[in-house]
């Protein structure tokens, strides 16, 4: 090595001391690109807080516990709503390809802050207040959610397929957007399906 | 999850508050139970750009947001009720909504403030003492080159063959 090769390699070690020592500032005024993924989970979790034991075969008057939950990892705390519906087979869902939520409108709704890498998790107690057994169908009249009964009246055709009467309790996840000033469908919805044949 | 023990623990303490303290009857109909809504849900909304602020200049907001949520859940049981035609209860619940909400808001302005003004703080110092640090790296760099130099200098100088002056 000359003496020119080590100019060089002292101006490289300078340079990257100098990076070094700076780097804690610069990361103060320039937001470097972060690797993570940015996205919000929505769940539902059985009375155990499993996902093995939803309820299923409902009877009317008694009470069935779920539990809903939403985790942030949006790289800042959000707003969120969830929104509780409640549907026949027949009614429309969530169109999750096209961002479109489900036009039914909600029985109940949450809105709550999360921070970053946190999550929120509530307990909803459903029960079916009354139903209506008619020929080949089933109505069901009244829903009550949280100790509050919102009157539904949804009736159901006889499902020879799967043998039974069936609902679906569903979730949407909505997210308030700052540029529109308004919540915005989130494309995350989960549900349930509730048998209620043995009412 | 402690998001779910504090809020079980705020229905608690609110369903409990209200045994003692009824909620006075706000005397509303449909249009007045639908503003009080919309003013808590302009609040909250009005809360949520002033905390991003606040964290975003490295403000603890976890307060304010556990105290937004106590909000949310008032304004929760103001929709669900205004659904039920229970217009008196809904507009009670968006009233406590919306003052929980005003309070939340100073806090906000307030953290926001402070947050800022540490944030710029924190940033000074960081750029004196990055500044300082390349001084001394700069510094301390072409010092230890001259050094260099001088020595490297010196080693080929002593490697030089001496010039014999030919007399015999």
């Amino acid at each position: 090595m000359n003496l020119k090769d080590y100019r060089t390699l002292f101006a490289v070690a300078t340079l990257g001391l100098i990076f070094m020592v700076a780097f804690p500032t610069l990361s103060l005024i320039v937001a470097f690109p972060g690797g993570a993924e940015r996205f919000s989970e929505l769940w539902v979790l059985d009375p155990n807080r499993m996902v093995e034991g939803y309820p299923f075969n409902i009877h009317v008057g008694e009470e069935y516990r779920v539990f809903v939950g939403v985790g942030n990892h949006l790289g800042s705390s959000s707003y969120y709503m969830v929104c509780v519906k409640f549907r026949n087979q027949s009614q429309p869902f969530p169109d999750a390809s096209n961002s479109m939520p489900s036009p039914l409108a909600p029985l109940f709704e949450f809105r709550f802050f999360i921070m970053d890498g946190e999550s929120w998790e509530i307990p909803l107690v459903f029960m079916f207040v009354e139903v209506l057994g008619l020929e080949g169908s089933c109505l069901v009249r009244r829903i009550m959610i949280n100790d509050l009964v919102f009157s539904v009246d949804s009736p159901s055709r006889w499902d020879s397929e799967n043998n039974g009467f069936y609902y679906q309790l569903f979730f949407e996840l909505w997210l308030y957007d700052l540029t529109s000033h308004s919540f915005r469908f989130h494309d995350r919805f989960v549900g349930i399906w509730l048998n209620v044949t043995g009412s | 999850m402690p998001a779910c023990k504090s809020f079980l623990i705020f229905v608690l303490l609110f369903a409990l508050a209200l045994s003692i303290f009824p909620l006075e009857d706000c005397g509303a109909d449909s249009g007045e139970a639908a503003l009080a809504i919309k003013q808590a849900e302009d609040i909250m909304i009005s809360c949520y750009p002033i905390v991003l602020k606040a964290e975003s200049a490295g403000g603890n907001v976890s307060g304010l947001l556990a105290r937004l949520n106590e909000a949310g859940v008032l304004l929760t049981q103001a929709h669900a009720l205004y659904r039920l035609e229970d217009f008196d209860r809904a507009a009670c619940f968006a009233e406590l909504c919306s003052q929980i909400g005003g309070e939340v808001r100073v806090e906000a302005h307030e953290l926001t403030r402070l947050a800022v003004k540490q944030a710029t703080e924190r940033l000074m110092w960081a750029m004196i003492r990055s500044i300082l640090s390349i001084t001394i790296i700069v510094s301390a760099s072409f010092v230890s080159w001259r050094i260099f130099k001088l020595r490297y200098c010196q080693q080929i100088s002593e490697m030089k063959p001496e010039v014999d002056s030919g007399e015999s």
